[in-house]
This record gives C-alpha cells, sequence and structure tokens, in this order.
C-alpha cells in the first residue's frame, strides 16, 4: 500500500484566533472561454459557475473560487477518501469540457495545501503580511482574492464571517505555516 | 551638583513614581512621563555629549525628534544597546542606562577636543582635501579617522527584540495630533471615515496641551482645557485609531506611508519582555492630512552652541510640561514675540528670567507689555555677540545692531546666565510633504517654504501650513478640511477663538559680531559641525547648487538631517551669492524623517524567515538519511548523502559510480512542471520551442529548447503529449514561474487566438528518477502490473499506469545517459513511493543521489544546464546543438536573432568539452581560458563552465566556452591559477558513451 | 509603490504585479522578411520617455492577466488602465 502522506500536520489556537491544515480536499483547476464552457461546467457538477471577479460559488458538495475571467478552482467542501486519486467530478468534468476541447481540466489536489483559519484575528494575523486591503472583505462572506503573505502566493476564500481558507503552495506551505503561527502568537 | 530643579508638579509627569537610571555611570533620579532629556535637565546636567568635528561641548537644545546634540547609546556592551537615541526623546524607565556619545575617555575630558583648537586647519571640506594624497596612504589614515568619527558604537551582539510588520488600510490618515490634527481626526471619524491619527510622541495634543496662556482662548477655555475635552472625546470615536510614539519614516507616492510604532522602549527589561519591540506599519491612505507642525529655528551667532543654550520653546516646554527649570539664571534671545509667551510661562513657574535680547527695534504687543510689566529688562535693536563658559554656558555679550543689521555698535554689555534660550522663528516642518513629492513656494513675509503643489490626495494643516496663530490654525484649517473632506459643516463651525497677533518679525540669518567672520564659530548645523564660515568657503570655492554645498559642507546631513539649520543655510547662500531664497530651492529631505533601526526594517525576516523554503514530498526522508542540502532558487534539495564520514568527493564519487554501474534514485521534484492542454498546444509549442512537434506521437517525450526573441537560449526540457491536445512540460528548477509568465505573455499577448490552458502543476507531483543498468528489475517489482518492455515503453516515451490503486505516470527520460525511469505520482503519496523503491532496490544497492552527482553524470554525457554552461549570451548554434533548430520551421521565438550579422560571426564563444593534460587536475569552474600566455595583456578566450573528476571515466572532465571553439578541436590551450599554468586540450563535450547503447541496456 | 487597478481584480499593491515594458510593440508577424536592421528595431529598441508612457503590465501575483497602463513617468500617476487588444486613450 502506498500512503498518504500530509504535506503539513498541523493544528494550532491562539485567543480567538486557531488555524488547522485539512486535507486531502479535492482541488481541480478549470479553464475556458466559451459560453458552452460555462454550462458544460454547470452540467458536469451541477453548480453555476462565479462569473464575478473575485467571488465564489457553493453547492453541497462542491466550492467553485474566481481565480481569473477564465479561470476557476473547483474545491471538494468535505475531506476524500485517502486510498484513491480518481474523483468523480473531475470525470464528469473531463468528460463535459476537455474531452469535448471546451477548455482544460487539470487536478491540482495536492499542488495546494489548505489552511483553514478561524476567529475573530483572522485579518489581524493576514495584515502582517499580506498587503490586500481586507477593510471591505471581512464584512461580507464568500469573496475570494489572491495575493501576497510573506511574499509568497495565496488565495484567500473567506468561507463565512470569522472562517477563512487559505490556499498556498504544496512547498511553500511549510514556510507560510511556521510564518503564520509565529505572527498568531503575538496577536 | 545634585541640584534639584524641579518646580512646582505638572500633570504630565506621575510625581508618585520614581525612576531611577543611569547616566555615564551616575545614578539619578526622574519622575515616570520624563524623557532622559527632562530627567537630565531636572539633575541640572546640560552637558551630554561632544560634537562630531571638533569634540565641543555640548548641551541639549530641544524637546523632540529635531534635537541635534543629545543624542546618547542606551544600554552600552548589551545585547539590547542602541546608538544615535535623541535624549529628548526616549522615556526614562527603571534600569535604564544611557552613555555620552563621540567622546573619549569621557564627555568631561574629551581627547578629540584638542580639534576645537585646531578648528582654523580643519576647514570644511579638509579630509577630502588632505587625505587624498598620496592615494595609497589613504588605508592609513582611514585608521585613524575611523577611530575619532562616529556617532556611537553600532551593537557587538545579535538584536534579541522582535519586531514585526503590519499593513494599515484606513480612508483618511493624520499625521501629527497637535491641536489642527485633533480636529481633523475628529470631523473625518465622524464622518464614518476609518480615520488614523499617528502621532511620535507619548501623548497627543501638541504644544496647545501645555498652553495656558490667557492670550488664546477657546469657547472662553484656555486651549489647553478645551484640548483636553476634545481629546477625551476622540477616545471614544469607534472609527478612529490613535497610535502614539508612531513617527512616519516615510511618505512615498500614492498615499503610501512607513512608520514606525515603538511598543516598549519606554518600559522596563521586566515589563518589555516576549513583547514586539516595534512595529513597521505599512499605511495605505485614501487620503492624507499632514498636521506635522513646526520646529522652532535656533538664532546664528557667534559661539551659540554651547551647553545651556537651547530653543526657547524648550524652555518653555520643559518647565509647563515636564515642570522642569532649565536654568536659574535665564536670558531670551529672540527675533519674535514667542519668546515674551516663554518669559512669560518661566515667570509663572517662579523660574528666573534675566533679560530678553531682541534684535527687532520695538515690539507693541500685549505680550511685550506684560513682560516689560513683570520687570524683565529687554534689550532692543541688540544681539549677542559671543557666549562664554566652556561646559556650560555662564555669561553673554551683548552690543547693539547696526539699522541693515549687518554689524554691531555701541557698547558692549556682559549678562550672566546658566541659561539661554533662543528664538528665531518657526520653520514649518514640510518633510513629509515634499518627500512624497510635493512642490513647496517660498513665503517671504514669514520667510518660509511652504507647501503648494500635491502630488496625491493630501493636504497640510496647522503650522505647518504656515497657520501660526491660534485663530488662524483653527479657522484656515477649518476651511481647507472642508473643502478636502467635501463636507459643508464640521462640527466645530461655531467655535469661539481669541488670540494675540504676532506680526511684528524680523529676520537676519547670520547675526553680526564685533569680531570678523573668520574669527567666529556661528554653528548652522550642530550635529555636522558647519558653520556660516564653512558655507561662505564653499561658496568662494566655488560651489553653487545648494546639493553641491550641502555635500561639501555636510549641512543637513547626519542623523537630524539638518532639521534645525538648514533654512540658515539657505539663508546665508542666498545672502552671500545675492540671490533669492525661492530661486534656491531647498535640498531634498528625503526619508526615514527620524532614523529607524535595522531590527524594523527587516521586521520578521530574520532567521527562519529571512528567506522563503521550498521542500519537496520527500524532504523529510532526505533529512532522516543525513543528506547535504543545497538551495536551488528557493528549494531545498538533497545535495549529496555522505555515508559516515565520506567528504562531498567521495560521497559524489561513490554516488556516481553506483548510478552507473547498477543503480541511483534521485529526487527530481523541483523541475517546473506545466500543463498544456488545448486544440493548439501543438502549434503553440512548435512556436516556443526550436523543433518540431506536430509530429510527435501521442504518449512520447520530446527534448525541447527554448530561446529568447534574441535568439539566445533561455530554458530547457522534456515535453510530453499526454493525449492529442494535451501536453506536460517539464522546465528547469529555476525557470519554472518565468517560463509560465513567459507562455502566457506570448497567449495572451501575441497570439492571443490560439486556444491554448496553462496550468501549473509543479508542486501537485512527486517526480522520482530511477536510472542505470539495473533500473528496469527495481521499477517491475514496484510497478509489476506495467510492461515494461522496449516495445511498450521505449525511450522517450510514457505510460499512465496505477500503483496500488494512486494513478502515477512512468517516464523514460534520462538526463545521466543511463536507462532512466521517471515516476511522477501525486505528491502527497511521494514519498511512501520513495520508500518503496529504495525497499525494492536494496538488493541492487540503490543508491539515492542529490544534485552534485546529478550535474556529473550529465556532464560526462554533455548535456547542457541552462544557467551553468549558458549566461544568455549563447545561441543553440553556440551550443553545438544544431541539431535540434528547425531549419524549415517558418518561425519560432528567435529565430529570426539566429542569422542577425552578430549571431552567424564563426568566432562567438562555443560549448566545448575539455581535458587536462594531467588526468588528475581538476579544473576550477569559472577559470580563465587562454591561448598565448606571452602575449599581454593576455587575451580571454572563455571559461570553464562545469568541471569535475569522472569515476566512471577516471579522469578529470569539463566543459568549457572558447571562442571559435568549435574549429578548435585537439587544440592545447592554457589556464593559468595563481601558481601554475594547467595544460588543456578541447574534446568534443560528448565524454561517455558518444552511441547512446546505455540507455537501452 | 503604486497602487494599480487590474482590471480584472480591482486595485491593488504594486508588489503583486509585474512590470512588462513598452507596450503595443507587436511581434512582426513574418520575421524572416526583415532586415537586420529592422528586427533589431523591434528587440531592442525602446522609447523610454518623460511623460505618458504606455506600458505592459501582468498581475503575476493575482490574476496572471497581462493589460496595458498609460503612466506618466515624471510622477508615476497612473493616467489610464486598459485590456490587451484596446487602443491606447488619448491623453
Amino acid at each position: 500500500m502506498l500512503n498518504y502522506n500530509s504535506p503539513l500536520v498541523k493544528e494550532n489556537s491562539y485567543s480567538e484566533l486557531s488555524m488547522k491544515v485539512i486535507n486531502p480536499i479535492m482541488k481541480l483547476i478549470i479553464r475556458g472561454k466559451k459560453r458552452e464552457f460555462l454550462s458544460g461546467v454547470g452540467k458536469a457538477i451541477n453548480m453555476i459557475l462565479p462569473t464575478e471577479s473575485c467571488t465564489s460559488s457553493t453547492s453541497n458538495d462542491t466550492t467553485a473560487l474566481w481565480l481569473s475571467p477564465d479561470e476557476w478552482m473547483i474545491l471538494s467542501n468535505n475531506v476524500i477518501d485517502k486510498n484513491t486519486n480518481s474523483y468523480e467530478q473531475e470525470n464528469h468534468l473531463i468528460n463535459n469540457i476537455s474531452k469535448i476541447n471546451l477548455g482544460a481540466v487539470v487536478d491540482v489536489t495536492d499542488q495546494y495545501v489548505l489552511i483553514n483559519i478561524e476567529g475573530k484575528k483572522i485579518f489581524d494575523l493576514l495584515s502582517t503580511g499580506c498587503p490586500f486591503n481586507f477593510n471591505d472583505f471581512r464584512n461580507k462572506k464568500g469573496g475570494v482574492i489572491q495575493s501576497l503573505m510573506a511574499k509568497i502566493d495565496i488565495i484567500v476564500h473567506h468561507k463565512e464571517i470569522n472562517n477563512v481558507n487559505l490556499l498556498v503552495r504544496r512547498s511553500f506551505s511549510e514556510h507560510l505555516y511556521s510564518f503564520l503561527s509565529d505572527a498568531a502568537s503575538r496577536i | 551638583m545634585a541640584k534639584n530643579l524641579r518646580t512646582k508638579g505638572s500633570k504630565f509627569i506621575d510625581e508618585t513614581t520614581r525612576v531611577c537610571f543611569k547616566f555615564n555611570g551616575n545614578k539619578y533620579f526622574g519622575f515616570k512621563g520624563d524623557t532622559l532629556a527632562s530627567a537630565l535637565l531636572a539633575n541640572n546636567i546640560h552637558l551630554v555629549g561632544r560634537s562630531f568635528k571638533y569634540h565641543r561641548p555640548r548641551g541639549i537644545m530641544t524637546a523632540g525628534s529635531e534635537e541635534p546634540n543629545a543624542i546618547v547609546q542606551i544600554n552600552d556592551n548589551t545585547a539590547f544597546t542602541e546608538p544615535n537615541v535623541r535624549a529628548t526623546e526616549i522615556e526614562i524607565y527603571e534600569g535604564l542606562e544611557a552613555t555620552s556619545q563621540n567622546c573619549w575617555p569621557s564627555v568631561n575630558f574629551d581627547i578629540g577636543g584638542i580639534n576645537n583648537f585646531l578648528s582654523p586647519i580643519l576647514p570644511a571640506g579638509f579630509y577630502y582635501k588632505t587625505f587624498m594624497w598620496p592615494a595609497s596612504f589613504w588605508l592609513k589614515y582611514e585608521y585613524f579617522i575611523r577611530r575619532s568619527a562616529g556617532l556611537g558604537k553600532s551593537p557587538k551582539f545579535p538584536d534579541p527584540d522582535i519586531y514585526e510588520h503590519k499593513y494599515i488600510h484606513c480612508d483618511v490618515l493624520v499625521v501629527g495630533g497637535g491641536i489642527s490634527g485633533i480636529m481633523a481626526a475628529k470631523i473625518s471619524a465622524k464622518r464614518g471615515l476609518k480615520t488614523l491619527l499617528v502621532d511620535e510622541n507619548p501623548n497627543i495634543g501638541g504644544s496647545t496641551i501645555f498652553q495656558n496662556s490667557k492670550y488664546y482662548k477657546i469657547n472662553n477655555l484656555t486651549s489647553s482645557s478645551w484640548l483636553e475635552n476634545e481629546i477625551k472625546e476622540i477616545n471614544k470615536l469607534e472609527n478612529l485609531t490613535i497610535k502614539t510614539r508612531t513617527s512616519i519614516a516615510a511618505f512615498h507616492g500614492y498615499n503610501f506611508l512607513l512608520a514606525r510604532e515603538n511598543l516598549t522602549d519606554h518600559l522596563s527589561a521586566n515589563e518589555k519582555k516576549n513583547k514586539v519591540r516595534q512595529r513597521l506599519l505599512k499605511i495605505r491612505a485614501k487620503k492624507v492630512i499632514t498636521a506635522t507642525g513646526s520646529l522652532e529655528r535656533p538664532l546664528v551667532f557667534n559661539n551659540n552652541d554651547r551647553p545651556g543654550i537651547m530653543l526657547s520653546s524648550a524652555l518653555k516646554k520643559y518647565a509647563d510640561f515636564f515642570g522642569v527649570a532649565c536654568g536659574e539664571q535665564n536670558v531670551l534671545f529672540t527675533n519674535n514675540d514667542t519668546a515674551y509667551e516663554t518669559a512669560i510661562s518661566l515667570d509663572q513657574k517662579g523660574i528666573k528670567v534675566n533679560a530678553i535680547i531682541d534684535i527687532r527695534e520695538n515690539s507693541n504687543s500685549e505680550l511685550s507689555k506684560e513682560v516689560e510689566a513683570i520687570g524683565i529688562k529687554i534689550y532692543r535693536s541688540s544681539t549677542v555677540v559671543d557666549t562664554y563658559g566652556y561646559k556650560r554656558i555662564k555669561k553673554i555679550s551683548v552690543m547693539q545692531l547696526s539699522t541693515d543689521g549687518q554689524s554691531v555698535k555701541g557698547q558692549k554689555i556682559f549678562i550672566n546666565c546658566d541659561c539661554l534660550g533662543i528664538a528665531g522663528g518657526w520653520t514649518p516642518a514640510v518633510h513629509l510633504f515634499t518627500q512624497s513629492g510635493g512642490k513647496l513656494d517660498f513665503n517671504e513675509e514669514d520667510q518660509i517654504f511652504l507647501p503648494k503643489i500635491y502630488p496625491s490626495k493630501q493636504i497640510s494643516i496647522g503650522s505647518c501650513n504656515g497657520d501660526f496663530e491660534l485663530d488662524k490654525i483653527i479657522n484656515n484649517t477649518l476651511k481647507i478640511l472642508k473643502e478636502f473632506l467635501e463636507i459643508d459643516e464640521t462640527e466645530y463651525d461655531n467655535i469661539d477663538v481669541s488670540g494675540t497677533r504676532n506680526l511684528n518679525k524680523r529676520n537676519i540669518w547670520l547675526l553680526p559680531s564685533d569680531k570678523i567672520l573668520g574669527k567666529t564659530k556661528p554653528f548652522v548645523d550642530y550635529q555636522n559641525d558647519a558653520t556660516a564660515k564653512d558655507i561662505k568657503l564653499a561658496l568662494r570655492e566655488g560651489f553653487r547648487s545648494i546639493e553641491h554645498v550641502k555635500r561639501y559642507t555636510t549641512t543637513g546631513m547626519g542623523t537630524d538631517q539638518g532639521k534645525l539649520g538648514n533654512m540658515h543655510a539657505l539663508g546665508i547662500i542666498a545672502d552671500t551669492a545675492g540671490v533669492k531664497m525661492s530661486e534656491l530651492g531647498t535640498t531634498t529631505f528625503r526619508p526615514p524623517y527620524t532614523p529607524l533601526s535595522f531590527g524594523t526594517i527587516v521586521g520578521r525576516n530574520v532567521g527562519e524567515f529571512f528567506d522563503i523554503f521550498r521542500k519537496t514530498p520527500m524532504n523529510d526522508w532526505h533529512v532522516k538519511n543525513k543528506s547535504k542540502f543545497e538551495n536551488v532558487g528557493q528549494w531545498k534539495r538533497a545535495w549529496y548523502y555522505p555515508n559516515g564520514n565520506e567528504s562531498m568527493h567521495e560521497a559524489v564519487q561513490r554516488e556516481s559510480k553506483a548510478a552507473r554501474e547498477s543503480a541511483g534514485i534521485l529526487d527530481a521534484s523541483t523541475l517546473g512542471k506545466i500543463d498544456i492542454q488545448g486544440t493548439d498546444a501543438s502549434e503553440f509549442l512548435n512556436r516556443l520551442y526550436t523543433n518540431s512537434w506536430t509530429k510527435l506521437d501521442i504518449g512520447k517525450c520530446r527534448y525541447g529548447l527554448m530561446l529568447n526573441e534574441d535568439g539566445m537560449v533561455y530554458d530547457d526540457g522534456v515535453t510530453t503529449r499526454l493525449d492529442k491536445n494535451h501536453f506536460i512540460m517539464t522546465t528547469t528548477t529555476g525557470g519554472a514561474a518565468n517560463v509560465l509568465a513567459k507562455l502566457e505573455d506570448y497567449l495572451q499577448t501575441e497570439w492571443p487566438e490560439l486556444d491554448v490552458y496553462l496550468t501549473s502543476v509543479t508542486d501537485h507531483y512527486a517526480t522520482i528518477s530511477v536510472c542505470g543498468p539495473n533500473s528496469k528489475k527495481i521499477v517491475s517489482k514496484v510497478i509489476p502490473n506495467l510492461d515494461l518492455s522496449e516495445d511498450n515503453l521505449p525511450h522517450m516515451s510514457f505510460k499512465n499506469t496505477t500503483i496500488d490503486n494512486i494513478k502515477c505516470r512512468v517516464m523514460r527520460i534520462s538526463f545521466t545517459g543511463e536507462q532512466s525511469y521517471e515516476i511522477n505520482i501525486q505528491a502527497n503519496y511521494g514519498i511512501s513511493l520513495w520508500e518503496k523503491i529504495m525497499e525494492s532496490g536494496k538488493e541492487f544497492n540503490i543508491t539515492p543521489y542529490g544534485t552534485e552527482t546529478m550535474h556529473l553524470l550529465r556532464a560526462e554525457k554533455g548535456f547542457i544546464i541552462v544557467g551553468q554552461d549558458t549566461d544568455a549570451t549563447l545561441t543553440p548554434i553556440d551550443l553545438q546543438m544544431d541539431w535540434i533548430v528547425g531549419k524549415k520551421k517558418y518561425d519560432f521565438i528567435g529565430k529570426r536573432s539566429l542569422y542577425r550579422s552578430d549571431t552567424i560571426r564563426d568566432d562567438r564563444k562555443q560549448l566545448v568539452g575539455l581535458l587536462t593534460d594531467d588526468p588528475k587536475e581538476v579544473l576550477e569552474e569559472g577559470a580563465q581560458i587562454v591561448a598565448n600566455l606571452n602575449k599581454k595583456p593576455i587575451e580571454m578566450l572563455g571559461h570553464v563552465t562545469s568541471s569535475y573528476y569522472s569515476p566512471n571515466l577516471n579522469k578529470s572532465i569539463a566543459l568549457a566556452v572558447v571562442r571559435g571553439g568549435k574549429n578548435m578541436l585537439g587544440q592545447k590551450l592554457f589556464i593559468p591559477m595563481e601558481n601554475k599554468s594547467i595544460i588543456v586540450t578541447i574534446v568534443d563535450p560528448v565524454f561517455l558513451d558518444k552511441e547512446n547503447n546505455r540507455l537501452n541496456a | 509603490m503604486f497602487l494599480i487597478n487590474c482590471p480584472f481584480c480591482g486595485e491593488r499593491e504594486q508588489s503583486e504585479f509585474k512590470a512588462g515594458g513598452e507596450a503595443h510593440i507587436s511581434r512582426p508577424k513574418q520575421p524572416t522578411e526583415l532586415s537586420d536592421d529592422e528586427w533589431a528595431e523591434y528587440l531592442f529598441m525602446r522609447k523610454n520617455i518623460k511623460g505618458i508612457q504606455f506600458e505592459r503590465w501582468n498581475h503575476s501575483h493575482g490574476c496572471r492577466k497581462w493589460f496595458n497602463i498609460a503612466r506618466d513617468t515624471s510622477n508615476d500617476q497612473i493616467k489610464a488602465v486598459y485590456k490587451m487588444g484596446q487602443k491606447p486613450p488619448v491623453i
């Protein structure tokens, strides 16, 4: 048996702030420009992609993050089976998108590490290394931005008020997590 | 000595909390709320340092961040030491130890003081002029100059404090918490704007908060009582954040400001433990309101720098705010009415004022009448011509000014004093405004520079905008804010302000003495010991630009950046050269406004956070197996795996032999991987790479070389066709991000018509490369369900497969020349698969190898590493890789450049192999290559790019670039080293298995 | 540090972007037809003017899209932001 190894096994709690690495979460990048692409995605995973910039949409089992006018990230809402890397939704998307040349579907499940941050001090934490202006962002849920944290690329998804998913590339995750926990320890 | 100069209580000082501190080794007491300066003055200590060049005794001049003289070393000889701390800013705490700087052996007896007597031979530019010749002596001069120069000592130990950065975004930033800043903050926050108010002092309130004069009333209250109520109110405002002890260091374009928030410098060692010391705030404000106030000017006259000579406003602040008398026999010297305010304040506190020397003929203001009524003697139309007393002023001499103010006349009068307050008018603090790119305008009436053209959404209010009287400050502030914040009314519209007018001013930049200028010392810049004489000398020697005069005389440099003396320097230049101040302009005010410590600038980017690191999925295994690591880009890569005490050379020789004789395993996860999909994917690759891609079969891999448009090699790697419209490209480790950006650039800007999508998948995969004659046997054990026959999986092909139900890809590609299998599996299964392969390979002595062995193995095959063997000046033709350039292709990136007149020259540097005559001699990478050692100057033909001792060939091998090297096969060349010349022969760069037999062994 | 209004993501800090040099220089469609001088003109020659300059920028740490800006190089004011393929605005 090949064993699944989490990139990080981390969980930390501070006053009014907690951080936790969650995995495995299925992550796909889908890309396309045509109108048929959007309907194809809708058919494949039964949800409408967010077309407004820096927003997201969510169904029962899936969340879609807007990344660019022709790029989205599809996430499973819950953890998936560690003993396979074949995903039903990916197959649906491949059949309805890439197989018929409407766009691209790419598995990036292990490309990104998902860090869930909860608590009232989330944006105080992020402001120690992220230049983005969270003043409006913090007040409404569903927002998605890509920016830098401690000079590392991040995707921030405002899942719920006081609950944020932060996605970072796997190879950077250890560095970023220790930067975050260091900063959090003083907040 | 132990005199107590505390006057009756001040509400700003907590007299119930006594604080013990040390200055120059002696123990003193002050109170909570004191600065080091106020506590020293209360102990009757003025002498705190020596000047930079002449080592003249210097005292405390000011009560704020503009202090040029009283800069001290804090906590010397500890890890917490800090030089150049302004005594006027640092708040005392229990256990504080401060020492004087720039003096040896002590501030009372300083050997450097001899420079003061040598000063006639130490004019401006002395060091430039004297120590230049002979040039070879400079090193000797430097040794002595360095020892006697410098302000303070840099710390010897690592800084143990914690510093942080923080981004802040606000609607309105108000800089300065004086009366106008407080009003602006309230108006802004009350309108729902997210407002930040910063002030460098421990309390807000500016100078109004201790202004108890009956002449200034707001709504029938003294201005200080009114402001106290306002402060109570704004403290309750929800949209307003107030940060004290926070100074703006820099004001950049687009309203981006850097501020230092000082959190613990006023706390004792126990209280500050484990707390962040300082925070660098990176502030982005939609609008900025600058209310930085103004700085009082000194007067420039003979010997105006003795301890005990202070700004008149500082005397007032020490009396009114700190409850400290700076002297017992005070004299004031002024060109305007503010000194009269000081006199009244001091008198109210019971501090004796002996006289006021006023350069004006008369003043009929209420203030002046009151001073006369008190009985203080006023000398009008007079100037101080000299001062006396070495370590503390004792006496001044005064004479009458001529009508034009250029000379003195009449009888010389002597007046005793132990403190002289000087008042030369006010200079608006426009430093931040000019830093932001603002343009100034000269105001002739007040002889000041004022903000004129604002480069961003910002405004200046209060005295930094040239309003000095209370009623003018308030009325103009309201008017300006209404327009700036686009509002019709404010909560202050019905305010009732009364003030007194000080209209009578007389400005003389350089006050005359009875001695000629050559015999006097009128200091303009205290910290740099620049006098009026030096400035005139610079003009005589032909310097005209204010920027040049500044550098020649050092006026306006140093830690205070000439906050006090800059205007006088300009005035003296203008007067001497006969030009207008408005035409002369000012020197550039550069950030930071007050010095920042390195700790604040770097924040948390120290230690483990100094640089970003990236780790591969197998990193933990490498660590566990004692790998040495090398940084490649941001990656931590396994470099070599020493067995026991093996040296790097021994380990690499062993790893290299094992890979060729049995099996080696390499972590190649750092290679960039880009997923390419779309109906035009193959056409896209065709345009990117030098070779052809349209005919590549599904399931096959191909090596590609990517050029820049200038024809130079940019990156290389193997790309695999996964499906008709689906490829996966590998890039070099260091080039991954740039290659993806370049590809996106072409897709989005040059060829938007192409249906292609790019996605980085570098981190998604763990890449494990198994090579060597036994690699096939090992892989077949790991993946028994995969047919590894040459028919099914030949060299340069791939197969999708599964290992224990986990999908993965196996590729036959080789960077070593051996039969190789590269397995790409999802990253989170990487370490498990690596261990499984190690287990399966045990019987074949599978040997993990690192980047060093990888480099050696590929060099044996003559494979290039982009960035090591190339340097953005080599074309594929230069690399002898003509075979990869699709000459029949109509176009690809960089093609046209391959036949520019410069790129088709025969004598370009070209890649060749080198063998040393002595097979044991290993060349140094970077070593120069020459043909003729006798011809001078020696002509360099090229250099060694890669060099190793090959254990498989039992000799030294090297790759090099040599001018015209392609046609020099067999030729002998020299590599001159420090003690010898090494003879080498040019050979083909492929040293091993030219026929590629080992690939399919 | 500029604030750049990415046409896709909105106003962001300069640190999220990479500059890509002068805008509106198209890659010649038929490079082989060009003389050395003409090719060098495309390859090397850039105006670098004082005043309004049209530049390419990439939101490299955001949506990865390229776009153009009109920047006054004398004071760094960004006068306009527009998408690739659009004509430069008249300023």
